[in-house]
């Protein structure tokens, strides 16, 4: 454990940002890394809990309080090794990760949480800096081949660790470039992406095949693919937009903030040399009045681009109330993640929120251009109890909408009509234990559980490579078959029984409310460095 | 081999390999030792084992029960210098760290050895005193041969499935050599189960909280999910009491006419937590909640505020452990219920011990003793070495509270429904078994993980026991230990509980997050701290308690409802009510057999299964009575009286009953000293002038058995031989053995010999005899003892606070002396008026010529007397000096201003 009551005397040290007028006119990580002995100070403030809330907290399990303690004493080549073992990228979650580990830290109860995610991000970049991260090519194949569907973050992990139980793997994504969501929604101040190709190389150089420009459905179908391979995993995201139902939504100008973001970012790639694609139709924020339509982390991302384009000013509507921006409200108890409002980096650079407003009505130019939004004031905290306040409207200039309110689930043209796959009662792959409804095939990610997080993304590629069963329940059953079956276990490692006995975890439908999450995402990827 | 004449047998597991499974090695030790045992040749050789597995004291205990005579656990000691090579061990060598090990090691052995009273490791090789809890009785019978096995469990099939199992997290080689970190000792997702992880903490602790709805459904909802999670899936996996069913099979009634929660939850207490190990705060808040749901909060050892007699933060258990710290007659009369700690589920015979960063100010005043001074709770009471003892003491606390009843608390393990019932023949009203999944975070971890057996087996076999020597009904037998959910409630209420215990979970209500480290102060939720910044931190409330166990109540009644049954009285002893859980999922529960635990013994019909009346009365021919009357004008209008009595060894705790009457009228403060001055002719019997209170003198001519003066409270206690009398009084015997036991205040002259334990844990009594037996002065904590003539042996072991003078005239009294704690000191111009001061009280009283002597050739005496200071008392005194000194010194600039 770090130090004996060091959580008295050493004080929480945050994220060091950078100034945002300097920030704003570049691509650049918004942040800077902490220096190792700093880590180490914080390191130092974990208290090694008899109950670890953090571990629990985090969606991948970490082993949290090992870590910390390695890095509060210096020794960051285990360290690195510890965060692999239950993390393939913990340079992705280092930095976008928005740490529900850190609001379920027992520190959170009463004081600072230890800064666990900088911690976790010190210790992945520290492992390559260092040369430690290096390809670790398994031994011995096993001859079966498995591909993959889309290159998201679950896509990625579920590659590397089929990959590293010996199978071959294939990874088909119909863009560009690999990292889904994190290539083309996260804005480069979130995640550079370079960081992702360094990541997706050492995949590579350990034996994954990874195929772009490969759309899934239209270049190739998954009927084929599952006769190619001996199993295929969707990872294909939850990528079907929740749309805006007000007169006006076909004027030109008005668009999803997702094809806005895919744009931004594939301008950057350009700027930086990296493969890109020419949009049909350029959107651009350029001298422009923006009106971004949810305050959610997209929003967020459409502000930050906006910005850094130069947009005349930056608007965002949000339905739902302010929330303090501090403190614990009575409904999300610690260890939860607490629902509160916080300025988040894009707010810094510029762009003004406001609460309790929606769009009533998009207004054109009369070329069919949107020239104006129409809106008024909403009074109520739920999706459920919003209602109008009469006299309320309003009206704002608008030459660019931007439309960030959420995903609703995978797309089911593609792969998933192909197969014929069972849907679950949100329009998700209903994937049990992640086998699908066919045989062979299986599903993780965004594509299984509706929009989510890259750490949630992991866990679903970890988890859907060895599903079911801790190896000690599952050596019982195997047991039960006999010992020609526990003999060939033990030979092949407890781990990769794909095909074990489903148990059923589908996830269930939210209970709670979406409170805040304009577009259904909640404060992510930034929310504790606030603090 | 034997029979060829080998004599030393070596197991050993070096040999693993990818084609090699070890066989755990206490299951090769026992096989082993019991197959020679059959074969006639178990002395002719000796049994060594060489394994990786063993690592922690339960296990090299084990090894040794079952009679290995030296262990090799290289694994362990090679695991040192892999430490040592990550540079976790600091500057230690190999050998330095392997010799702590082993010193450690070594020390948690001794521990085990003195809990089940043994001597030596010869004799404790093979004595297998251990019960097996989850084995089957074939596997039992063949290689633990002897060991008691109640619930049955699982064979060799499964141990070497588990076998199989860890062999196979080795090889073939995982990619990464990363150990899993197990989960043992800190919780870890994929580890071994915990009683509490993060969701069930979290649920509960959500439950009692307002959830920001305004809507009560919420609670109920989450308390659902938490008593759902704790029944159905933790304890189905790791408890007893999972394996158990309700019966589905009988009528129900509407919930509406089971008795209310409020009428259950007066059953209900929270276990003993001691102040020390708890924060004011903590403490407090569970006291007051109890006191608001009618039920009893536990002083826990080590006394309590005297500011909270009056109010709702009283406790109305009080604790008497064997460290006696507090338990002064104001304390006793204060009590609802005297609590007699034998021992705790956590730490069988272990003592308590509580560091000295944690003896702040507060501490030290409510124990009697000094702040930075750590406390140690000798494993023994020293004034029950049987069952008659027993019985003596319950006697006493009766006559200091005859209004308390007195409980006697047991920790579940083989045998413990004999103690049960002696407990219930001795006459106290209440006994507590407490299972062995309770415990604090400072329990130490081989305690946590390895003693004591669950409250289920312990319980079943109370009550049975209980039953069959007709003793149940006079008897409250109370359980604790994990009571989490409504459903543990009614499973021990079946089994036979009339009260129960709660501990960890009202903590956890408050804010408690399990975080195990109650020992090191630096809880960061306020709870187990004397660190102020930290206890500024504690959040938790009276009504977080309330409303858990409210809760806890209201799934007692529907379970209730469910059962057919409307009120506790008729749920009680039905053990008929469970059945065994068929369908128990994980492999170590199949073949688990809980008939033992399910019987209930043939009684008469109609005749009481719970406590239905009370013990028989003890108290109605004490002298007391007499002494009460007589002394009325005293404590009512404080006016003097003096009295002239006969006293008999009959005469039990003279001075007790008394005691409590002016406690009770008048507090600590007592009255002013002299208002009563009692003597006594006669022989007197046990414990004679216990407790007794401020403002009461006795003066015995004659002599009194053992315990005089026990727990001695402010009074003055006088023994002197009867005039003329024909012996040298300073060679022969007045007072018996375990004198002074406890004291925590007052002053006591003995015109002559003492016995053994002389001013055991005195905590600040000063007193002046003329010779005592062996153990003098034994963990005392605080004031004077003055010794004018020979010690026995050990004098002052495990002495930590108050200083003794012993007049050395053979200057033998250091080879008689235990210097661990102690040393030698100056005796400074202060001291010698101190000491003089009490000689001459002596003398005056008792008349001693030996006294007269020494003062009449004082100088030449001075120089004989030792001076006994307990090192850490010396320490913590400077500092206090220094301290007191400091504070006046920032004060100086300021007055210069
Ligand atoms: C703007 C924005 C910002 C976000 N910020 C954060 C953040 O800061 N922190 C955080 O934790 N989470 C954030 N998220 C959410 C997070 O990015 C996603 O939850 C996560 O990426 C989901 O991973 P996935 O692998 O399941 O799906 P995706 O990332 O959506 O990946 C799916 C992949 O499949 C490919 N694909 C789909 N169909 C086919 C096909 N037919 N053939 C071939 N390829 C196909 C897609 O091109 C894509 O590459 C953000 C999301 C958005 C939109
Ligand atoms: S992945 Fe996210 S939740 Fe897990 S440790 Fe890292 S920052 Fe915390
Ligand atoms: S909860 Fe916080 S303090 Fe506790 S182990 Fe985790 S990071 Fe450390």
């Amino acid at each position: 454990m770090g130090e004996i009551g060091g959580f008295l005397r050493i004080h929480r040290v945050g994220f060091d940002k950078r100034d945002p007028r300097e920030r704003v006119r570049d691509y650049k990580q918004y942040f800077h890394t902490q220096s190792e002995e700093e880590l180490a100070r914080q390191g130092g403030r974990c208290m090694d809990c008899g109950v670890p809330f953090c571990h629990e907290g985090c969606p991948l399990g970490n082993p949290i309080p090992d870590w910390n303690d390695l890095v509060y004493r210096g020794d960051w080549r285990r360290a690195v090794e510890v965060a692999h073992s239950t993390n393939n990228f913990p340079e992705f979650t280092g930095l976008i990760c928005p740490a529900p580990c850190e609001s379920a830290c027992v520190l959170d109860i009463n004081d600072d949480p230890v800064t666990i995610e900088q911690i976790e991000l010190g210790i992945a970049e520290r492992g390559w800096a260092n040369g430690w991260i290096v390809p670790e090519p398994p031994a011995t194949r096993t001859g079966r081949s498995v591909a993959v569907v889309g290159s998201g973050p679950a896509g990625m992990a579920v590659a590397d660790e089929l990959n590293r139980m010996g199978h071959s793997v294939t990874v088909f994504e119909r863009d560009e470039g690999v990292g889904g969501l994190m290539r083309f929604g996260v804005p480069d101040a979130k995640l550079e992406k370079w960081i992702i190709d360094r990541r997706a190389r050492l995949l590579e150089d350990e034996g994954v095949t990874f195929l772009c420009d490969v759309d899934v459905g239209r270049d190739v179908s998954a009927a084929e693919l599952r006769e190619r391979f001996d199993a295929v995993v969707l990872a294909i995201g939850s990528r079907v937009h929740r749309e805006l139902e007000v007169p006006g939504r076909d004027l030109e100008g008005v668009h999803f903030a997702m094809d806005y973001l895919y744009q931004r970012n594939r301008a950057v790639a350009r700027e930086e040399g990296r493969p890109w694609r020419a949009a049909e139709r350029e959107i651009t924020a350029a001298g422009k009045h923006v009106v971004v339509v949810g305050g959610g982390d997209t929003g967020m991302d459409c502000i930050s681009n906006s910005l850094r384009e130069g947009a005349a000013d930056v608007k965002m509507l949000d339905v739902y109330p302010e929330l303090p921006s501090s403190g614990r409200p009575e409904n999300t108890p610690w260890p939860l993640p607490p629902k509160r409002t916080l300025t988040t980096y894009a707010l810094d650079e510029g762009g003004e929120r406001t609460w309790n407003s929606e769009v009533t009505a998009l207004e054109g130019d009369g070329d069919g251009r949107v020239a104006r939004a129409h809106g008024r004031r909403v009074e109520g905290t739920s999706s459920r109890d919003l209602r109008a306040v009469p006299g309320s409207e309003f009206a704002l200039p608008a030459q660019l909408v931007l439309i960030a309110i959420g995903f609703s689930h995978p797309d089911h043209d593609g792969p998933v009509r192909d197969l014929g796959l069972d849907l679950d009662a949100r329009g998700n792959v209903r994937a049990p234990v992640y086998a699908t409804s066919r045989p062979g095939v299986f599903a993780c990610g965004d594509a299984r559980v509706g929009q989510s997080l890259v750490v949630t993304a992991i866990a679903e590629g970890r988890k859907c490579a060895r599903p079911g069963r801790r190896p000690l329940e599952r050596l019982a059953r195997l047991l039960a078959r006999g010992r020609a079956a526990v003999l060939r276990a033990l030979a092949q490692g407890l781990g990769d029984d794909v095909n074990d006995d489903p148990v059923d975890d589908q996830p269930q439908a939210p209970e709670g409310d979406d409170q805040t999450d304009g577009d259904g995402e909640g404060a992510r990827g930034e929310h504790r460095r606030e603090a | 081999m034997v029979a060829e004449g080998i004599n030393v047998l070596i197991l050993s597991d070096r040999e693993v390999g990818a084609e090699r499974v070890a066989i755990p090695s206490l299951l090769a030790v026992a096989a082993v030792h019991h197959h020679l045992v059959r074969e006639g040749t178990r002395l002719r050789c000796g049994l060594v084992i060489e394994s990786g597995e063993p690592r922690e004291t339960h296990h090299m205990a084990t090894l040794i029960g079952y009679g290995a005579a030296a262990i090799n656990p290289y694994l362990m000691l090679e695991s040192l210098t892999d430490l040592r090579q990550a540079g976790m061990l600091g500057e230690l060598s190999q050998a330095e760290a392997e010799d702590n090990v082993v010193k450690a090691i070594g020390k948690g052995l001794l521990k085990v050895l003195s809990k089940m009273g043994i001597s030596t490791v010869q004799s404790y090789c093979g004595a297998q005193i251990f019960e097996a809890v989850g084995l089957e009785p074939e596997l039992v019978a063949r290689h633990f041969t002897g060991t008691a096995s109640r619930i049955g469990g699982v064979g060799l099939d499964v141990l070497a499935r588990e076998a199989l199992e860890r062999h196979a997290r080795g090889y073939p080689r995982p990619d990464s050599d990363l150990l899993p970190v197990g989960g043992l000792y800190q919780w870890r997702r994929d580890g071994e189960r915990r009683m509490w992880d993060p969701e069930t903490i979290a649920l509960l602790q959500h439950s009692v909280r307002p959830n920001g709805n305004g809507d009560g459904d919420v609670s109920q909802q989450t308390y659902d999910r938490f008593a759902h999670l704790v029944d159905e899936e933790n304890a189905r996996a790791g408890m007893l009491r999972g394996l158990l069913r309700l019966r589905e099979d009988v009528r129900p009634v509407p919930l509406d006419e089971v008795q209310p929660a409020t009428e259950i939850v007066k059953r209900f207490s929270t276990g003993g937590m001691s102040l020390g190990a708890l924060s004011p705060e903590a403490h407090e808040t569970l006291a007051v909640a109890m006191n608001r749901l009618g039920g009893r909060s536990n002083t826990g050892e080590g006394g309590e505020d005297e500011a909270r007699y009056g109010d709702e933060r009283r406790s109305a258990i009080k604790q008497v452990a064997s460290g006696r710290f507090g338990v002064t007659i104001n304390y006793l009369a204060n009590a609802d219920q005297l609590q007699i700690k034998i021992a705790q589920g956590a730490k069988p015979g272990e003592g308590g011990q509580l560091p000295g960063h944690k003896v702040d100010r507060y501490i030290a005043r409510l124990r009697h003793s000094t702040p930075g001074v750590g406390l140690i709770s000798p494993p023994p009471h020293h004034d029950i070495y049987s069952i008659e003892d027993l019985k003596q003491l319950i006697y006493d606390l009766r006559c200091g509270n005859p209004r308390a009843r007195v409980s006697v608390k047991l920790v579940a393990e083989v045998g413990v429904g004999t103690v049960a019932a002696g407990v219930a023949k001795a006459n106290a009203d209440h006994v507590t078994i407490a299972g062995h999944d309770g415990g604090t975070g400072a329990s130490p971890q081989s305690s946590i993980q390895s003693a004591g057996v669950p409250w289920e087996i312990g319980l079943a076999e109370t009550q049975q026991t209980l039953l069959a020597n007709d003793l149940r009904s006079r008897i409250i037998v109370e359980v604790d230990g994990q009571m989490r959910t409504g459903r543990d409630v009614v499973v021990a209420a079946l089994l036979g509980a009339d009260e129960f215990g709660f501990s960890t979970a009202p903590l956890i209500a408050t804010g408690c997050i399990m975080m195990r480290v109650c020992h090191l102060n630096t809880c960061p939720v306020g709870i187990a701290s004397q660190d102020p910044e930290l206890r500024r931190r504690f959040a938790g409330t009276p009504e977080h308690v309330v409303n858990y166990l409210m809760l806890v109540a209201e799934h007692t009644r529907r379970l209730m409802a469910g059962l057919g049954v409307r009120t506790m009285e008729e749920l009680i002893g039905r053990a008929d009510l469970l059945e065994a859980e068929a369908a128990i999922e994980h492999w170590k529960a199949g073949g688990v057999d809980l008939t033992n635990v399910l019987t209930m013994p043939e009684v008469e019909p109609g005749a009481p299964r719970r406590r239905t009346e009370p013990p028989p009365r003890v108290l109605d021919d004490a002298l007391d009575w007499d002494l009460i009357a007589a002394a009325r004008p005293a404590l009512e209008r404080g006016e003097k009286v003096g009295l002239q009595r006969e006293v008999h060894n009959v005469h039990r705790a003279v001075g007790g009953i008394l005691s409590h009457e002016i406690a009770r009228r008048h507090g600590s403060a007592g009255l002013p000293e002299g208002t009563i001055e009692v003597e006594f002719h006669g022989s007197a019997g046990q414990s004679f002038g216990a407790w007794l209170a401020s403002g009461v003198t006795f003066t015995l001519r004659g002599e009194a058995n053992d315990y005089t003066g026990k727990g001695l409270s402010g009074g003055v206690l006088t023994v002197l031989p009867p005039d003329g009398h024909p012996y040298l009084a300073e060679e022969n015997v007045i007072v018996g053995n375990t004198v002074l036991y406890g004291a925590t205040g007052g002053r006591a002259f003995f015109r002559g010999l003492a016995g053994e334990r002389f001013a055991v844990r005195n905590s600040d009594a000063w007193a002046v005899v003329e010779g005592c037996g062996d153990h003098g002065c034994e963990y005392m904590t605080g004031g004077r003892v003055i010794v004018l003539g020979r010690t026995g042996r050990n004098f002052a072991a495990g002495m930590s606070g108050g200083i003794a003078y012993v007049l050395d005239e053979d200057e033998g009294f250091e080879g008689r002396c235990n210097l661990e704690l102690v040393g030698f000191d100056e005796i400074s111009a202060d001291d010698e008026r101190e000491l003089r001061g009490l000689i001459a009280e002596h003398a005056q009283r008792t008349g001693s010529p030996v006294a007269e002597r020494i003062l009449s050739r004082w100088s030449e005496y001075l120089p004989r007397f030792v001076k006994v200071m307990p090192h850490d008392y010396k320490r913590a005194l400077a500092e206090l000096a220094q301290e007191a000194a400091g504070i006046a010194g920032e004060g100086e600039p300021a007055l210069r201003e």
